[in-house]
């Protein structure tokens, strides 16, 4: 089922689409960790409530607001969210508690806050939305999964609005974590190392982004999702065959591709197979050198484009990886984190 | 119009039973799953009953065929979707198969013996026991391990987890995505929750009374549960039968408080009526509702509220089997959707043990008496937790 993209809200490592200037210059940082650069959030969330608040429900809570202001509504009918990690900076500070007090003396706010639909829930409660809700924690595929149950819960419940996010937040204990496991890098990128570098892991990332769906068609000009193809495969030559193999057995018009290269060698062996084949005379955007890598990173993505589009912008020179599309018109969105490969299939209407 | 979600199989693994068998016989003789932590060492152990699976990682790998450095979670989703998928196992060839779990805990059973150490000095830490901590690493395992991968998916909504699995997994099949689908939960103790729940003081430090009137709270247990839906093709080609159906199904939010219901179960009320509706059916219709019926003052009293709402007064009969199998949270839904399919196939109605006082604020009482032989056409499960989430599964004779 086709979705349009009436709203988008995000909160990221490189700022926050509520403001104006939002990826207009190109990024400057060395560093191994892009963190976001929250907003001033006095006009989303009360601050008795902010207080009290982890950063993975604040930067949620804003990016919905956000979004939810873009579509002009005040609830959804609906939410969908995806996180591979849940809030993790309360279960860690749960956790440590927990083993440091010997399971004794513990009190219960982190651990309230520490479970994984913590946003989709207080979302739904500061907007008063007693819709479906639900939360995808499927590693790469948690926004994409997000996404295809927006698919699911418009085709039975049509000209309803909802509200769908990927979002994930980094800890010290989670970054630490994914360097072992080789998806972060121990050394500090600069942005030309995302975009051009091979190197053993990426720089590490986080965010918040945040869109209303919608199955209607709206008056104004929107992005519509045509389709969204996930898969998993460890090779990544066989990754690159089978999305060669949908891009053509689909006939997919390309104006444009935005690809998530991370300047990890591995992944660029996977983008490199379609930025030379399937791809080679397709104008090709990159994205990782904003938001970093994680496994959510897909929502930044599609929101970079959704935000664009509804403002009237192209997109920023600095994502151009070969040269920039004369029209962005049919647009595919190409991510992989770890083997959890998606691809977004997208339509200016 | 939409294809059923016939049940063909369920697989379960809970303090009551390792597999469907032993679980109906357990139900059948109204014996308990509740007693102290054996294999979960906690300072807890001896002040908080739990309904823990009594068997050792390596045991209980054993049984699954997988490998015991896995997390317990892990572990016990094997155990049961091998049970679930043993009439098809071979005969998937050319069927989009789908893996729909639900957990919680994820890997946290392995994780919280280390984080310490992690924190201090990470290269100090066999990082097997970090690198499954994530929910969707779980399934991951398991749907590798059963060679599942067209769709492969983790809910994580809290105590209703399993059912939203369940529900996606009935409409994928539904709207021909898919031809077969594993769908449940799954989730083991780990002292992290074990010790949130204390915190919250919503767990009974004696085996739990739901739905009694001197209820006390919860009490928290492990295990998976897991059912086999085929279209009707896929039974075809498989050559098998079911003998109900997945019919209905909703999911709300009470939009009240993050971990607490509302007084009157608004999202209940929203969960159970939606899912009747889907499902084609009046309340009267209803032959049996397993409760969510945790045994907290919060829960029993909201969703007995609800449920007097939706049936004006003419409650069917209805109980909770918690106090057997404990609250298995994220896998709680997909245990009870077991028991709700056992319940049409044998025309059940299971007891709720210890209950003894009639509730002030809810007028009716649950079955407290084991009832065999009676025609059980549809049954409603529900399922409500954290964070306003709201589930309830209809499912019916076919």
């Amino acid at each position: 089922m086709e979705l349009y993209i009436t709203g988008t809200g995000i909160v990221s490592g490189a700022g926050n689409s509520g403001d104006e200037s939002f990826l207009k210059e190109a990024p400057s940082y060395n560093t191994d960790k892009l963190l976001c650069i929250e907003p001033d959030y006095k006009a989303y969330i009360p601050p008795m409530q902010l207080r009290r608040m982890s950063k993975a429900v604040r930067i949620g809570i804003g990016a919905s607001k956000m979004c939810m202001e873009a579509a002009g509504i005040e609830k959804p009918d609906a939410i969908s969210v995806g996180t591979a990690m849940g809030c993790l900076a309360d279960t860690e500070v749960f956790l440590g508690k927990m083993i440091a007090q010997d399971e004794q003396m513990l009190t219960p706010t982190a651990f309230i806050q520490s479970t994984h639909n913590t946003v989709s829930g207080q979302i739904a409660l500061l907007a008063g939305c007693y819709g479906h809700n639900l939360t995808y924690v499927q590693r790469g595929h948690s926004f994409e999964h997000a996404v295809i149950n927006t698919q699911l819960y418009l085709a039975d419940n049509p000209h309803q609005q909802m509200l769908v996010g990927g979002i994930d937040e980094l800890t010290d204990g989670s970054l630490e974590a994914l360097k072992i496991g080789g998806i972060n890098r121990r050394e500090n990128s600069a942005p030309a190392d995302v975009l051009n570098g091979n190197t053993h892991g990426a720089v590490a990332g986080e965010g918040s982004a945040f869109f209303i769906m919608t199955d209607e068609k709206p008056a104004i000009t929107a992005i519509c999702i045509k389709d969204v193809y996930a898969f998993t495969e460890k090779d990544i030559v066989t990754a690159a065959e089978k999305l060669t193999g949908y891009i053509n057995g689909n006939s997919l018009n390309v104006d444009a591709v935005m690809l998530g290269q991370s300047g990890d060698e591995k992944s660029n062996a996977f983008y490199q197979l379609l930025r030379s084949g399937v791809f080679a005379n397709t104008s090709q955007y990159a994205f990782k050198h904003l938001c970093g890598e994680y496994a959510t990173s897909s929502a930044f993505a599609l929101g970079m484009l959704t935000n664009a589009n509804a403002k009237g912008e192209v997109l920023p020179s600095h994502c151009v990886l070969n040269n920039e599309a004369s029209s962005l018109k049919n647009v595919l969105l190409v991510n992989h984190y770890m083997h959890y490969h998606s691809c977004f299939v997208l339509q200016v209407v | 119009m939409k294809q059923a979600a016939y049940i063909v199989n369920t697989g379960i693994i809970t303090a009551i039973g390792n597999d469907t068998a032993a679980c109906l016989d357990a139900l059948l003789h109204s014996r308990t799953g509740v007693g102290k932590a054996e294999y979960l060492k906690t300072h807890w152990s001896e002040e908080l009953p739990v309904a823990e699976v009594k068997a050792s990682n390596e045991a209980l790998a054993a049984i699954a065929g997988v490998d015991a450095k896995w997390p317990r979670t892990a572990i016990l989703s094997a155990i049961a979707v091998k049970e679930a998928m043993q009439p098809v196992a071979d005969k998937l060839q050319g069927l989009k198969v789908g893996f729909f779990s639900a957990t919680t805990v994820g890997g946290m059973d392995l994780t919280e013996n280390v984080y310490k150490e992690f924190k201090e000095d990470s290269s100090k830490v066999d990082f097997d026991n970090i690198k499954n901590h994530e929910c969707g690493t779980i399934t991951e395992l398991v749907a590798n391990h059963f060679g599942i991968s067209d769709f492969v998916t983790t809910i994580s909504t809290a105590c209703s987890s399993s059912a939203n699995s369940i529900m996606m997994a009935a409409q994928m099949i539904g709207n021909g995505m898919l031809d077969v689908a594993i769908a449940g939960g799954a989730d083991s103790l780990s002292r992290f929750t074990l010790n949130g729940f204390n915190t919250l003081m919503i767990l009974d430090k004696q085996p739990c009374q739901p739905f009694d009137n001197n209820r006390r709270g919860l009490n928290l247990g492990e295990g998976a549960g897991y059912l086999l839906l085929m279209s009707e093709k896929a039974m075809q080609q498989c050559g098998v039968t079911a003998d109900c159906k997945v019919s209905g199904y909703a999911n709300a939010n009470d939009a009240y408080h993050q971990t607490a219901s509302s007084p009157d179960g608004t999202g209940n009320k929203l969960a159970m009526g939606n899912a009747l509706k889907v499902a084609n059916l009046q309340p009267a219709d209803i032959s049996y509702i397993n409760l969510h019926g945790t045994g907290t003052a919060n829960n029993d009293s909201s969703e007995g509220k609800a449920i007097e709402v939706l049936f004006e007064g003419k409650v069917p009969v209805a109980s909770s089997t918690k106090a057997y199998t404990g609250h298995t949270l994220g896998a709680a839904a997909g245990v009870e959707a077991v028991f709700s399919v056992l319940s049409i196939r044998h025309g059940l109605v299971y007891p709720n043990l210890r209950w003894e006082t009639q509730m002030e604020d809810v007028s009716f009482k649950p079955a407290t008496e084991l009832q065999q032989g009676i025609a059980i056409n549809n049954v409603l499960s529900n399922s409500f937790g954290f964070g306003g989430n709201c589930s309830s599964l209809v499912f019916s004779k076919c």
